[in-house]
């Protein structure tokens, strides 16, 4: 009965692709419960664990009913009230303070480059991807050499002194300086908030600009009323990209500064795991309170996609 | 930051680039390590069968021998060296890469190096128990709790010739491990004050009767720095408001060290870096800082062009002219652990590190001192290993012996988190 062989044969395939496409998926998921759930997991079970009376070490508690709220508890005091509140204020205003450049200059970079830069974009892509080829710490430790009291920056400026006979001492940028902090900030995250952005205003009908020149509009009005509201999204996604990790930032201002005036909550962070023997828990609740306030920003930026999603197909 | 290793003033001078000291600035740039998997192994500690272990804290003044436990026992004497490879657990860069070839050539077995950035890491691998080596190098401080939690195991000193024969007596029979059941020295250092002459004015800190209080010199804001590690910048705040022993310091006093701490925001620009003492100094970022011996060593290594201008200056306050302050004074040490698989042939590793010349050649690249009889200030300085300014630098064998030498002793969580309060309050800023 070749007819019926024929149409088992059928069944046989449509179960097999019941499982083979969502299947695809299964390497992904498994990677994010091994090294995303488990690890994070792992944080909560620190932060909310025990103490090794022997080795006055953090130990980690996995079962919850154990978990102890004490340390969590403190680090929220301590956040709201105690000096963990005036670095994580200063964190805050670094991180807003080096978006706000990142938008401001890494705007008109990724709209000149999609919509300006013509036969030569390429060549300006390049230029921008270019720092990705070195390391983020590489290119801070050459900051350090520009910026330290007989560098090449000061050596220019007394240079520009001499030519104007203007007395002049070379500042020492390194030495706690608010402004040197959060422009490397700029320095380093810039090019991830370009190229989102660059993707999202290249991806605009130049069919659109049209119509509202014709309808119209001069060039600020078709800016303001077709390309900024079509781009705002890669604004946003770019924010993401770049404000996640300037929050955990703390090499920076390691490098750039080193002053109690600059510290960051990474650094806080980063102390607590690195130089205590009994405070990992303090550095996990730290790392849990992070995660609280970035998740409360990633609610923000997920819904305005959504709503902008939601519009278009209207 | 510029490293400029120097390889030319000396021949015998090798290049080297980090030490191991900076291992909290070099484990700030691997990354917060998320304290996960390694440690889900292990776990599920007892919760009702825990109770405070009774260490036993040595210093100089009172030494303390370790207890020795029934089922941790040493091995026999007269046992042959097991087969390879001899499995290594040591901090970043702490041990010449050249050693290792020639200490695996002298032994017949391969060796292989695991390393570790920081002691709360390793602790966490060893006390896991997921882990296997066979030599691990604590600091003395640490050695108390090693014991305690059974990580190593004594040592059978027929197999270590070298110890009686090289080591300094001071640290053959160390307050921290009297007999030197579990451990030998591997190298030892004091932590001081380091400056520039043409940048700082050498009498504030000479023959001042307390040379910690050039911190706190309005002079020198803005290019004075101490290190980034709490538990050596509050001990500096303690010695300057007078505070006998920092491990003993009460609460009053460690918040009166706060305040000190806090009033140097605004008073010096003070910075706190791990970096400071090797590459600040000589590259001119810093006219003084707070520094480590062995790092001091090292800055001849770090001079932008390449040539020490022998500027550079190192005192321990607890040996200075007119001081009655106190100093730090530490020894970093070799182990052989509990789990070992190769225990003759780790203790054979030991008495080769103990040989001088050995312990010489590992100098030469670590720059923290071995205490080693032979290797005295004056045979290094005479044989071009050390230029003569940076002489004070070196540990002495007597220096363990006096009164003002200060022993850092390991804090418990509860002082710990009391320290650690007043460093958040210093290194906050206004």
């Amino acid at each position: 009965m070749p007819t019926n062989l024929a149409s088992g044969a059928e069944y046989a395939t449509v179960g097999q692709r019941r499982w083979v496409w969502p299947g695809f998926a299964l390497p992904g998921v498994l990677w994010l419960i091994l090294l995303f759930l488990v690890p994070f997991y792992a944080v909560f079970a620190i932060a909310m664990g025990q103490l090794d009376p022997i080795l006055q070490r953090a130990t980690p508690e996995w079962n919850p009913f154990y978990w102890d709220l004490t340390v969590i508890g403190e680090a929220f005091a301590e956040l709201f009230g105690g000096q963990l509140g005036v670095i994580a204020l200063r964190t805050l205003a670094y991180v807003f303070i080096a978006s706000l450049f990142c938008v401001l200059v890494g705007y008109p970079v990724a709209y000149f480059v999609s919509r300006k830069a013509g036969r030569w974009r390429w060549l300006w892509l390049l230029l921008i991807l270019a720092p990705f080829w070195i390391n983020y710490l590489m290119r801070m430790m050459s900051w350090v050499n520009l910026l330290s009291p007989d560098g090449q920056v000061n050596r220019w400026l007394t240079t520009i002194a001499g030519w104007f006979s203007v007395a002049f001492t070379p500042p020492d940028w390194l030495a706690g300086n608010h402004v040197v902090v959060i422009l490397g900030l700029v320095y380093g995250y810039i090019p991830f908030f370009i190229l989102p952005l660059f993707a999202a205003l290249d991806r605009i009908d130049e069919a659109t600009l049209e119509a509202s020149r014709d309808l119209g509009a001069s060039n600020a009005q078709t800016f303001w009323r077709v390309t900024w509201p079509l781009s705002r999204n890669g604004v946003l996604g770019g924010l993401v990209i770049i404000m996640l990790p300037m929050f955990g930032d703390y090499y920076t201002p390691n490098l750039l500064s080193g002053s109690p005036r600059t510290r960051m909550y990474g650094n806080t962070i980063d102390q607590y795991i690195n130089q205590t023997t009994s405070g990992g828990a303090v550095g996990a609740a730290l790392t849990i309170i992070l995660m609280i306030f970035i998740a409360g920003l990633m609610v923000y930026y997920l819904r305005s996609i959504n709503r902008a999603s939601q519009e278009a197909r209207e | 930051m510029a490293y400029h290793p120097r390889e030319n003033w000396s021949p015998q001078l090798r290049r080297r680039v980090y030490t191991r000291r900076d291992f909290l600035h070099r484990a700030a740039l691997l990354g917060i390590a998320l304290p996960a998997l390694p440690s889900l192994l292990a776990a599920c500690a007892d919760r009702e069968g825990q109770e405070g272990a009774e260490l036993a804290i040595g210093t100089p003044a009172k030494p303390t021998q370790q207890p020795l436990f029934d089922d941790n026992p040493a091995i026999d004497s007269g046992l042959e060296p097991e087969d390879g490879p001899l499995l290594l657990y040591n901090w970043e860069d702490y041990m010449n890469p050249e050693t290792i070839p020639l200490a695996a050539e002298a032994l017949g077995v391969e060796i292989q190096v695991t390393t570790f950035v920081n002691e709360e890491e390793a602790l966490a691998r060893l006390s896991s128990g997921e882990v296997q080596f066979d030599v691990w190098f604590p600091t003395s401080q640490r050695v108390p709790v090693a014991v305690a939690a059974s990580l190593i195991q004594p040592l059978n000193h027929d197999y270590l010739p070298n110890l009686q024969a090289n080591v300094w007596p001071q640290l053959v029979d160390p307050y921290y491990d009297q007999g030197s059941r579990y451990t030998v020295p591997y190298v030892t250092y004091t932590t001081g004050i380091g400056w520039r002459t043409d940048l700082a004015d050498s009498a504030d800190i000479e023959g001042q009767a307390n040379p910690w209080d050039v911190f706190w010199n309005e002079k020198y804001s803005g290019v004075i720095g101490m290190l980034d590690s709490f538990t050596d910048v509050i001990p500096v705040a303690l010695f300057h408001n007078g505070v006998a022993d920092p491990s003993q310091a009460t609460e009053d006093e460690l918040v009166a060290a706060g305040d000190a701490l806090v009033e140097l925001i605004d008073l010096v620009d003070i910075r706190y870096r791990i970096d400071g003492s090797y590459a600040g100094l000589p590259e001119g970022r810093y006219a003084i800082h707070q520094a480590w011996s062995g790092d001091l060593v090292n800055s001849q290594y770090f001079w932008p062009g390449g040539v020490d201008e022998g500027t550079t200056r190192y005192l321990w306050p607890a040996k200075s002219e007119g001081s009655t302050t106190k100093g730090a004074i530490s020894s970093d040490t070799m182990t052989v652990l509990k789990g070992s698989e190769r225990p003759v042939l780790a203790h054979a590793f030991l008495n080769y590190m103990l040989d001088e010349a050995n312990a010489l050649k590992n100098f030469e690249y670590v720059g923290y001192q071995p205490p080693q009889n032979g290797l005295t200030s004056e045979y290094l300085i005479s044989e071009e290993w050390l230029l003569p300014h940076l002489a004070p630098a070196l540990v002495a064998p007597e220096d363990f012996e006096l009164d003002s030498a200060w022993v850092q002793g390991p804090l418990d969580a509860a002082t710990e988190a009391l320290w650690v309060e007043q460093w958040n309050r210093a290194n906050s800023g206004g």
